[in-house]
């Protein structure tokens, strides 16, 4: 008998249960050298139900009826001694009609296996034909999932994804970082993210210490994905209600310059975790969040859909809505051209650390780190280091000026959900130095 | 489990030149309570194992889950065979440090065990620390509760003979508020140990977030805080996130020797920096698992190494860094028992523990009494730090001023943005107190979040600016 069946026969009400199978091989470099390699055999299988409009979950490794009737006797018993989820409305009236998403699935990836070390050793190369030193982490996983509900969803697919980090290093202070991302052989670029990598390394030659002030500054697709990936996750309806989202009581209204539009699209061609289904086994979509500057809907499942009053987008996790790619719909212009439009003003590559004073209010900061560039009349003048943006999210995007009309996939470490975005030139950014 | 684990050490000490086996079981409960609401109640068991080898200087780990443990052969081949494949393109070869190898078994005690307190009593406590908010008739419209615990144990052998076996409990409790009124503010805050569910209950969580929820309405009402230079107190959690930020993190040897530079970076310390002065006399900074009840409490780490305190800068000098097997070896010394993995299905490396500046000679009293121009930092929302550990920020959120040696009213938002040199060497006192926060740590690829408590007294900084 089925975990569904299972459930349902104890007297659950809503069941979901949602298994992953399959391997992620990691390799990890620095130094130019192999610091070590990594295989997970992954095996899992959670399980969501509920009964009375009680909500509970488990995860369980192994698919052994001994475990599984323990998880569920548990499930069951403990669903019956917790106190109402006043927000469930439950899940989506299966079943749906699944449509093929192309290039999510490449079945060389799943056949990688050793070869994956020769990709290693010719990506620190390429970097190194620009600096002299590299670290870097490449990943290939394959996965099968599988999706059961009681309401009549059963569905399952294959997904596999490439990816690769590498940091180069030239003297003290001087590194660029690139990534490249995708779900199939053919459109993964590791050689091209190693030699970008170089290349900025290289430029960042002898940064000094930067300037306070407002700049108009290039972002590029690196660390502009770094926030626009907040915006993905701050725009489920539960991070919303949490306080954890400066979009909170802004439907309708303008929350970015009208050139701006996010979009979360579930179902792009190689997008880095395009699936056709989520989590409560509805059909994934591609929702605007933000379309021409107007914010227009929250991500939601099926309950917050129906606290909000509105229909879900297909973004259900086991418990609360999530983003799938964030794309920042690219503008017309050229790299060339937005960096032309700035007189003097930076150029910053790449950030980690974005942390929040406010999260309902947007206050927060973020650093760069490697190059970062400062641009006069539409030319690299000059490298600086030690800045910092001290801003507001929603003065940032209401003051984007340009976005450059070819958009790169960015995941990685810092960037955990993923997006697609172009180059994007902001207006007065607010830049900040520490004291010495 | 013994059994087992001993077989799959058995298997791979047979074809690589060293192999450890590391099992763990976790059992978790968590509850999200969402303004008023019950989100859900997640709980679970979750066993594993990871094999690591050392093969021609090549690392490398496999790892297996409960249901795949009748393949431990296979993946310890698998690991086997990374190693070879890792070996082909090695440019350095990674040793480990020679150790003891220890066996031990310990626990962390429990007065009321976390099994023992029913789902319904822990659901209950934390709806009533929501009921007592929502009592001011403040508006906090956002409320986001986390209380989760977790019963860990492991079991870890590797083929130079050591054999650890240990059980810690740890609970844990995170919490978002958000006030809005004349102005909006959030905090953002946990309280973690290990131990048993009496730690919670000695927590007082309902009267302390009450306090904080009237706070924040006050705050939000409070004037600018002054810019310029001046005096600064900051209270243990700020010295413990400083201590954490600035001296943990460039302390650990592996970002040293660049080993997490594409991710979590690298350090402005150099491997040489050993002896320098980075901060002024009154400056001590220790990490230590081995604190009783601490969030990092461990007795022997993830490589089997017996735990010990580090003191990492002495008079503000700095004195030793934190240092796995594998960093040990580089620098010729021994590992001083940093390993950490956060779960079965990770790798062992260089981590903080318990991480605090060493209480000095003065109260509270005559720290504040010397102060004829400054500011308190009581507590903090934003903060962050370049991925050398030089360029620091901390956003203050329960914050006042000082003139002439007198705490006056609140101010809202100091900024302190500052480099680590400048930071320690504006250091003039430190308060006999000590006092402890608990923090989720992120490092490693892929993250791993691990457990760590960073504290220290309130330390008095002369003459830096506030903006």
């Amino acid at each position: 008998m089925n975990i569904i069946k299972k459930a349902l026969k104890m007297g659950a009400d809503d069941v979901v249960v949602e298994s992953q199978r399959g391997f992620s091989k990691q390799i990890r470099f620095a130094n130019n050298t192999v610091t070590i390699s990594q295989l997970w055999n992954i095996l899992a299988t959670s399980i969501f139900l509920t009964w009375n409009n009680r909500v509970v979950a488990t995860t369980i490794h192994d698919s052994s009826e001994k475990t599984v009737n323990a998880a569920l006797r548990k499930l069951m018993k403990t669903v019956k001694v917790v106190k109402i989820n006043k927000n469930y409305y439950n899940i989506a009236e299966g079943p749906f009609i699944y449509k093929k998403i192309t290039d999510i699935f490449d079945p060389r990836l799943k056949e990688l296996g050793e070869k994956a070390i020769d990709i290693v050793d010719s990506s620190i190369n390429k970097a190194l034909e620009f600096s002299e030193k590299t670290a870097g982490v490449f990943y290939n996983t394959c996965v099968e999932r599988f999706l059961e509900t009681s309401r009549g969803v059963k569905a399952k697919e294959e997904k596999t994804n490439v990816q690769i980090n590498i940091r180069a290093f030239n003297a003290k202070d001087e590194s660029g970082q690139a990534v490249s991302c995708s779900r199939t052989l053919s459109k993964f670029e590791p050689e091209k993210a190693a030699e970008k990598a170089g290349t900025i390394s290289k430029l960042a030659k002898n940064p000094k210490h930067g300037k306070t002030g407002k700049f108009d500054v290039v972002f590029d697709p690196l660390s502009i994905a770094d926030l626009l990936s907040l915006v993905g996750r701050f725009s489920s309806a539960f991070m919303v209600d949490s306080g954890y989202s400066f979009l909170t009581d802004k439907i309708g209204k303008m929350v970015a310059n009208k050139k701006v539009t996010v979009v979360d699209d579930g179902r792009m061609e190689n997008g880095f975790i395009s699936t056709q289904f989520d989590s409560e086994g509805y059909p994934t979509q591609r929702t605007p969040i933000i379309e021409n500057g107007i914010l227009k809907t929250y991500l939601h499942n099926t309950s917050t859909a129906k606290k909000f009053k509105t229909k879900t987008t297909g973004n259900a996790g086991l418990i609360a809505p999530e983003p799938t790619n964030t794309i920042l719909i690219p503008g017309k212009h050229s790299k060339e051209e937005i960096f032309r439009e700035v007189k003097n003003g930076l150029y910053i590559t790449n950030v980690w650390y974005t942390r929040f004073q406010n999260y309902r209010t947007g206050d927060f900061s973020t650093i760069p780190r490697d190059g970062i560039f400062l641009i006069k009349n539409g030319e690299i003048a000059g490298s600086f280091k030690n800045i910092r943006v001290s801003d507001n999210l929603e003065r940032m995007l209401k003051n984007v000026a340009a976005i450059s009309n070819k958009p790169e996939w960015i995941q990685w470490w810092e960037v955990e959900n993923p997006v697609y975005t172009p180059y994007v030139l902001i207006k007065n950014v607010n830049i900040t130095l520490p004291t010495m | 489990m013994l059994h087992l684990v001993d077989k799959i050490l058995n298997l791979a000490e047979k074809q690589a030149d060293y192999a450890e086996v590391r099992y763990e079981k976790l059992d978790k409960n968590k509850i999200i309570l969402k303004n008023s609401n019950l989100e859900v109640v997640e709980f679970g068991v979750t066993e594993g194992i990871c094999i690591r080898v050392l093969l021609n200087g090549a690392l490398a780990t496999s790892y297996i889950c409960e249901g795949k443990f009748e393949k431990a052969k296979a993946a310890v081949e698998n690991a086997v065979k990374s190693a070879k494949a890792s070996a082909r393109i090695l440019k350095k070869k990674i040793g480990f440090s020679k150790e003891t190898p220890y066996k031990d078994n310990y626990e962390v005690k429990e007065k009321i065990k976390l099994k023992n307190v029913s789902i319904e009593e822990k659901i209950k406590e934390v709806v009533n620390i929501d009921k007592e908010i929502m009592s001011t008739k403040l508006k906090i419209p956002a409320r986001f509760f986390d209380l989760s615990d977790a019963v860990r144990e492991k079991l870890y052998m590797n083929s130079e003979g050591a054999r650890i076996h240990s059980i810690i409990p740890r609970i844990n409790f995170e919490y978002l508020l958000t006030f809005v009124g004349k102005n909006s503010e959030q905090r953002m805050y946990q309280f973690s140990a290990s131990g048993g569910w009496e730690i919670f209950k000695n927590w007082d969580l309902k009267k302390k977030l009450l306090e904080e929820a009237k706070l924040l309405a006050k705050i939000s009402k409070a004037p600018k805080a002054p810019a310029g230079k001046m005096d600064l107190l900051v209270s243990p959690d700020i010295a413990g996130i400083v201590a954490h930020e600035s001296t943990g993190h460039p302390y650990e040897a592996d970002r040293i020797l660049g080993r997490e530079a594409a991710q979590a970076g690298e350090s402005f310390v150099t491997a040489n920096m050993g002896g320098t002065r980075i901060g002024s006399d009154v400056v001590n900074l220790i990490d230590d698992p081995t604190i009783p009840h601490s969030f990092g409490f461990y007795l022997y780490d993830d490589e089997g190494v017996k735990a010990q305190k580090r003191l990492l800068i002495k008079n503000g000098i700095i004195n030793s860094f934190l240092h796995n097997r594998e960093t040990a070896f580089e620098f010729g010394i021994k590992s001083n028992a940093a390993a950490r993995a956060n779960h079965w299905n990770a790798e062992p490396i260089v981590r903080m523990a318990n991480t605090f500046f060493m209480p000095g000679d003065h109260s509270f009293e005559e720290l504040v009494e010397e102060i004829k121009k400054g500011i308190y930092i009581k507590s903090y929302m934003e903060w962050n730090i370049d991925d050398k550990r030089y360029n620091q920020r901390y956003g203050g959120l329960e914050c006042y001023k000082i003139l002439n040696g007198r705490i006056c009213g609140l101010v809202r938002r100091p900024i302190l943005e500052i480099t680590t040199p400048a930071f320690y060497n504006s250091v003039d006192a430190c308060g006999k107190d000590l006092d402890f926060s608990a923090g989720t740590c992120g490092k490693g690829d892929p993250m791993q979040a691990i457990p760590v408590w960073f504290g220290g007294p309130h330390i008095r900084l002369r003459n830096v600016f506030i903006k």
